[in-house]
């Protein structure tokens, strides 16, 4: 590989442009105090004083299982709508009415309708977590359904495939490179949704503990795990999503 | 000869009449081609014997048996459409397996006979690709594989070269007359091309402008030499788009 390759792939003018914000950063942060903007160093100690401490698996942790609950009953929700809107037109004209209501709808809605409903219990994020990633998956995944190839499906009737062969050769197929996009546009929503409604309520959590660090005035810490939640979103996206969704479509 | 397919009074309406009412019977092991003005209702007819759609009148008997569109009946016929309808995310081997999963045949009795058919349609070495790969006449040559490897009863080809050049539009004419000759099947091919029907079908159908009739039923036996018989059939399917467009309706 080149090194003009190289220069490509490890993002040089990124890391540039990074290295000026954090030289601008050092001396606004002398100026103003750590109070108000912590100086890049101490985040970096702020960091490893977490991965010692454990507290950043703890957090993580608390934080992700909320999300994997919230957000896989939202991708089971709607595989259900996906295959209803297949199977009946009637269905689909109702199920795209309703993720058009639900897309529209705030996300502090959504936090206090669940403060009111749940309480202060793990229930309030999952709920959240629910309703804002719904209709992001779903309308993808209903999209999907409404593009499978007519002429395609015409053929597997000539050739007098049935109904199961049909939906795991073509209808499938042809979905789930929607379902993997709306999957991972979902859950870069999802986590920073239930960051947001972690605030309220629980006492564990990635939302919870930079509430917490603010009220202390530990404001390298708010840092701290804002970054902590930027590497989560990366990981996710390029060990996760990314190999996936080159997988579903390397016949292209 | 026994007759394979007989067309009887058979007609299709969408508010007008598309289809009047054609009658014609093909042998066993014929290759006809059926000829017409563009949007005379080829496709149609096709689609009708095919049993896709429904005829509004008239009967149509596949060895004796009537085809009915969405009823399942034993006799298997082959469609190749107008485009390949290859699934993207399966190699050209995978897509004619696909096609023998319901005639009950295990795995690698599937393969095997995908194997056999892409051979016999010049793609042997390309069994692995995906359909994106290769060009679009190796992917008509996979849809006419697949056509086959069903084993089909009768094959009915709906303008399957329209999208290609001059150059791989003969070769493939030539591919689709020498797998006739080695399989022995009876072949349907609707095309709009007359050198096209000259040169491959051994029974021509001229249809007339719409509402569709046979107009003409000739033998392309090499009774009558090849560009007498281009140049009367241009006549013909120049009379008819005459007709059409003087027709007041």
């Amino acid at each position: 590989m080149s090194a003009r390759d190289w220069a490509r792939r490890l993002h040089l003018p990124t890391l540039a442009a990074l290295a000026a914000v954090l030289v601008a950063w050092t001396l606004l942060s002398r100026r103003y105090g750590a109070y108000v903007l912590p100086a890049p160093s101490s985040i970096v100690t702020g960091l490893a004083d977490i991965v010692w401490s454990g507290d950043i698996w703890k957090h993580t942790a608390a934080s992700l299982s909320r999300i994997v609950i919230g957000f896989g009953l939202a991708v089971v929700t709607s595989l259900l709508m996906g295959l209803g809107a297949f199977i009946s037109p009637l269905i689909r004209v109702v199920v795209h009415d309703v993720l058009a209501i639900l897309n529209s709808t705030s996300v502090f809605v959504w936090i206090v309708i669940a403060l009111i409903w749940f309480g202060l219990s793990d229930w309030a994020p999952i709920f959240t977590t629910f309703m804002i990633t719904l209709p992001v998956v779903a309308s993808n995944l209903v999209e999907g359904v409404a593009s499978v190839d007519r002429q395609l499906l015409e053929m597997g009737d000539v050739y007098r495939l049935s109904g199961r062969q049909k939906f795991t050769a073509i209808v499938i197929p042809s979905t789930l490179p929607y379902l993997v996009a709306g999957m991972k546009v979902g859950f870069g929503l999802a986590l920073k949704v239930s960051v947001v409604a972690e605030i309220f309520g629980v006492t564990s959590g990635i939302g919870y503990i930079m509430n917490y660090s603010r009220e202390i005035l530990a404001t390298q810490m708010v840092f701290v795990w804002a970054l902590v939640m930027i590497l989560i979103m990366g990981a996710t996206d390029k060990l996760l999503f990314d190999p996936v969704a080159r997988r579903l479509t390397r016949w292209r | 000869m026994a007759v394979k397919l007989a067309v009887i009074g058979v007609g299709k309406d969408f508010l007008i009449p598309v289809i009047d009412s054609v009658s014609f019977t093909v042998e066993v092991g014929d290759f006809v081609c059926l000829l017409g003005p563009n949007g005379c209702g080829k496709t149609t007819l096709l689609r009708i014997l095919g049993g896709i759609e429904p005829a509004t009148r008239g009967t149509v008997l596949l060895d004796g048996r009537p085809v009915v569109a969405d009823q399942r009946h034993e006799r298997q016929v082959g469609i190749v459409f107008q485009e390949d309808r290859l699934l993207p995310w399966m190699s050209l081997r995978d897509n004619v397996a696909l096609v023998l999963k319901p005639l009950g045949l295990d795995r690698e009795a599937r393969h095997a006979r995908a194997m056999h058919y892409l051979r016999l349609a010049g793609l042997q070495g390309f069994e692995a690709y995906y359909p994106g790969r290769v060009s679009g006449g190796m992917r008509q040559r996979a849809a006419i594989a697949r056509a086959l490897a069903i084993e089909p009863d009768m094959l009915l080809m709906d303008e399957p070269f329209g999208a290609l050049d001059a150059q791989n539009r003969r070769i493939m004419q030539n591919e689709v007359r020498r797998i006739w000759h080695e399989t022995g099947r009876t072949i349907l091919f609707v095309t709009h091309s007359i050198e096209e029907a000259a040169a491959i079908g051994t029974t021509l159908i001229m249809l007339s402008a719409r509402p569709c009739r046979v107009r003409e039923l000739i033998q392309n036996d090499g009774s009558v030499e090849r560009a007498r018989l281009v140049d009367d059939l241009n006549t013909m399917i120049m009379q008819e788009v005459q007709r059409q467009q003087g027709d007041p309706r």
